[in-house]
């Protein structure tokens, strides 16, 4: 257990090192750099201007010893001012100009994320209450996907081939196959128009006070999650997982209801709700279990096109204005959140899948 | 000054401009009425022009109170001269005042000035300092102050000091020249200048002048020191931003403004849609701009529109560096192919005004009137076949900006029309504005300032650094200076006569139309329509 802990801290390890060279690769080409410095200097400045701002700011080293100085791996830069004072990565991390004050490296080992450009803030006070805001996002969408998808793939697969189950099935395939800016989309208007779809008609008819049924908008969910502001993204996000979870659950069940036990028990004269509740369950449970959790880091992209489209600030949100304005270091940070999320789930899966399972160990 | 000195019973010649064309039923009254007070004429005033009598307007006292919640990009905050948007600027509005502001009407009055003189060939300006105006912090403010801005508006040292370039007149060796400003009193300063400029006045009412505290050190919100009626409570980039009234500070404006308890400032992101599905779950008051399809959507849903006449513009300039546009017929030819009020109609959806390819719009105090241009598509390719550049492929460049890109095709469908080959190519913006002063025939989209020449100076003169046409000319430079030093503007209007048809006649670029800005609001907010240079000041809204 333990090896096998290590092993996949260490694959963690190697791919969020991958994954961040590339994104600092491609955020740091030259082209992204003078646009950087174009947003931080003022849109309009001349070449001069650029060339001057990447040279005082240290983004006119090497690509690779500047990803060692995020890392912390190599010493940041350093230049001495007109009048004596230093300035530096690790100088400007401290706030200090002292020469000699600041500490030669200063990286993620040293526990420095860097500054985001983009929010002017440090990473570590930018990150986390965007991914807090997520976090209450995914988990009602997961608290109302993971129950509905369970009861539509159990009712779809405990009869396979009925008339539940091609009704149900081409429910989840229809969910399955609408992507959130779709749904979402036509969630707004159906839902959140003034102008079209139901709400004229709920507010002719007197049945609701405001003008819209739900709000399109989920930005005043930030301060206070409401039934009315918060609908509509938990459902754009549940509805696309759920056809997919309910569809590996209909063929786990399928499959499970085909079984010699599931027979026997019939023959013993046990009743169809007993042996659905009690037999089939629980092994039909073992694959949807991996996938939900698989679902997680899958939501966490699909929260990118969610949470721009309701104007909700959570993770995915800050990753898209991190990418459209080559935040590098909001970015990378962003990155190594996302590889741990990753594969923290993965290994939460495969732990569960075991304690399910106990055919299969992790060793 | 002269574009002080304009009465409230004086109009704006623009609006003059407006009721002949409705005499003429060039435009209809509704239009009229929507241009002329746009231009800051009063209802009953605009209805005079056209000999009419107004309806009988109701009487609005401003009411104390309530939260204004405005749709606005929320940009990361810096340094006040180093702004390079008005949104950060307009956050800011409620506490770092200005020495002076540009009205709807394109007036310019005096703030923390009483008063200003300039000698008569704009090269000696005694400014008045308000009497009476404190700083949060309990400071009285001084013309020593107004002397330190100076001195920071002139850094060149700081990138991105966008105050510096407006300051030339008071600068040496990149800094504030050591005898230009001469203190005279408490209460006054005179401004020695090394050449005449007319527009320094009207400089220190862009965005980036916010007038700022000694010490000041560089972070409006977390140092919030100024001199006006509200203070910031939060700000968050890409978010929100919060402003309050300062319970602890009289304002020396008391009883003028400062209606509104609490704006807040949300950051909606960029795509329209997102604005009005909030805006339909009444989460915002008013919009900051909108555009587009989108100005018809906003209407339907119940808000009010408002509309700005401005001086903002999209040049398809010509690189004169660049084959074939360093010969002069060809660049005339491909002027004579457009037709400037089918790209208006087409391209930007009738919202503005017809120009006239030269950068001098009807709402400048000195704009003359040239006689119209004429489109002809069959003299446009004669004129490029006896060059030999019949057969030539243009590329025509613009970003992707929705504006931009259907200006620019437009222009190509007509120059198509007229058997001219063209290219047209449209990047993201990103990429656009990284070569924005180099490609050889593209789109840039110029914001609009208050005075005629100021564009002029910035982007025509010979080797300046936005002159992204390349143009070069020493009698249009020699004329530029001339009427740098005539502060009145009639008199003015002889010289940029002349400039405007050089322009035209050198061919620089294909100008055609004004942009109007609109805005939005609920019917229950006041005071608070479009402003040409899109200022929100907050401290005079209030909302019923």
């Amino acid at each position: 257990m333990l090896l096998f802990l290590a092993r996949r801290i260490g694959v963690m390890i190697v791919t969020a090192l991958c994954l961040t060279f590339i994104v600092f690769y491609l955020t740091n080409l030259p082209a992204k750099l003078e646009t950087l410095a174009k947003t931080q200097a003022g849109s309009r400045i001349s070449d001069a201007e650029v060339a001057s701002w990447l040279d005082r700011n240290g983004y006119n080293q090497p690509m690779l010893a500047r990803y060692g100085e995020w890392l912390g791996v190599v010493p940041g830069w350093t230049r001495v001012d007109g009048d004596g004072d230093v300035t530096g990565r690790c100088y400007r991390a401290h706030g200090i100009t002292d020469p000699g004050a600041a500490p030669a490296r200063c990286g993620l080992l040293q526990g420095y994320w860097g500054e985001s450009t983009r929010f002017r803030a440090s990473v570590p006070d930018v990150i986390p209450p965007r991914l807090g805001a997520t976090g209450l996002l995914m988990m009602w969408a997961l608290i109302v996907m993971v129950p509905m998808a369970l009861i539509v793939g159990v009712l779809a697969g405990m009869r396979e081939g009925s008339r539940t189950d091609r009704t149900l099935s081409t429910f989840a395939i229809a969910s399955t196959a609408t992507p959130e800016y779709v749904s979402g989309v036509v969630f707004i208007a159906l839902l959140a128009s003034s102008t079209a779809g139901l709400s004229p008609l709920l507010s002719s008819w007197g049945w609701i006070d405001a003008p819209v049924l739900f709000q399109g908008n989920a930005r005043s969910a930030l301060e206070q999650i409401t039934f009315w502001n918060f609908t509509l993204p938990v459902m754009t996000i549940a509805l696309y997982g759920m056809g997919y979870v309910a569809r590996i659950t209909r063929a786990s069940m399928a499959e499970v209801m085909t079984q010699q036990y599931i027979r026997t028990a019939r023959l013993k004269g046990v009743s169809f709700a007993n042996i659905v509740l009690r037999h089939a369950l629980r092994n039909a449970l073992i694959a949807p279990f991996t996938v939900i959790m698989l679902q997680i880091p899958w939501l966490l992209t699909g929260v990118v096109i969610v949470e721009v489209l309701f104007s909700y600030p959570g993770f995915g949100w800050t990753l898209f204005e991190a990418a459209v304005n080559n935040d590098i270091e909001l970015l990378l940070a962003a990155s190594v959140v996302a590889v741990i999320v990753v594969l923290l789930t993965q290994l939460i899966s495969d732990i569960g899948y075991v304690w399910l399972n106990p055919r299969i160990s992790v060793t | 000054m002269t574009h002080k000195k304009r009465k409230a019973t004086e109009l704006h010649c623009a609006a003059k401009l407006y009721a002949r064309e409705c005499s003429e039923g060039k435009l209809s009254r509704r239009e009229f009425l929507t241009r002329a007070t746009a231009l800051g004429v009063a209802a009953p005033a605009a209805y005079g022009l056209l000999g009419l009598s107004a309806p009988a307007a109701r009487a609005d006292t401003p009411r104390m109170g309530g939260t204004l919640r405005i749709q606005m990009d929320i940009r990361a905050q810096r340094d006040p001269r180093t702004w390079d948007w008005a949104e950060p600027a307009n956050v800011c509005r409620g506490w770092l005042e200005y020495l002076v502001q540009y009205n709807r009407d394109g007036t310019i009055i005096p703030v923390l000035l009483e008063d200003w003189e300039a000698n008569d060939d704009a090269t000696e300006y005694t400014l008045m300092v308000r009497q009476g105006v404190t700083w949060n912090n309990g400071d009285a403010f001084t013309a020593e102050h107004v002397a330190h801005n100076f001195e920071r508006w002139c850094d060149t040292s700081v990138e991105g000091n966008s105050m510096a370039s407006r300051m030339g007149a008071i600068m040496e060796d990149d800094a504030l020249r050591d005898d230009a400003i001469e203190l005279v009193d408490e209460h006054t300063l005179r401004l020695h200048l090394s050449r005449p400029d007319i527009t320094l006045i009207s400089g220190l009412a862009d965005y980036p002048a916010a007038v700022v505290h000694p010490d000041f050190n560089g972070d409006p919100i977390g140092d919030p020191i100024g001199t006006g009626p509200y203070r910031p409570v939060s700000y968050d980039t890409g978010i929100s931003a919060v402003v309050e009234r300062n319970p602890d500070h009289t304002w020396w404006n008391e009883g003028n403004g400062a209606w509104l308890d609490r704006v807040e400032f949300i950051d909606l992101g960029t795509d329209p849609a997102a604005w009005v599905a909030s805006a339909e779950g009444a989460e915002i008051d008013m919009l900051y701009e909108t555009t587009g399809d989108f100005l018809g959507i906003f209407t339907a849903i119940g808000m009010e529109q408002s509309e700005a006449v401005t001086a903002a513009t999209l040049v398809m300039r010509f690189n004169q560096d660049s084959e074939p546009y360093d010969n002069r017929a060809v660049r005339r030819a491909l002027q004579t192919a457009i037709n400037n009020a089918e790209v208006l109609e087409l391209g930007y959806s009738d919202l503005g005004i017809v120009a006239e390819n030269h950068h001098v719009c009807p709402i400048h105090p000195e704009y003359a009137e040239l006689p119209p241009i004429e489109m002809d598509r069959d003299a446009a390719l004669e004129m490029l076949a006896a060059e030999g550049h019949a057969e030539t492929e243009f590329e025509l460049i613009s970003s992707d900006e929705t504006f931009h890109a259907d200006t620019c095709d437009n222009i190509a469908a007509q120059m198509r029309d007229a058997g001219i080959n063209v290219r047209r190519t449209v990047l993201p913006g990103a990429t656009f504005w990284n070569d924005w002063l180099t490609y050889p025939f593209s789109a840039t989209s110029w914001a609009m300032r208050p005075l005629g020449v100021q564009t002029l100076d910035l982007a025509y003169r010979s080797g300046v650094a936005w002159n992204e046409s390349a143009f070069s000319n020493e009698e249009f430079d020699a004329l530029l200076d001339q009427a740098n030093g005539i502060p009145d503007a009639d008199e003015r209007r002889e010289v940029m006569a002349r400039l405007q048809e050089i322009m035209q006649d050198e061919g620089v670029a294909i100008i055609p139309y004004w942009r109007s800005i609109f805005r939005h609001a609920r019917p229950n907010v006041h005071n608070a329509e479009q402003h040409p240079t899109l200022e929100v000041h907050y401290q005079t809204y209030w909302m019923s």
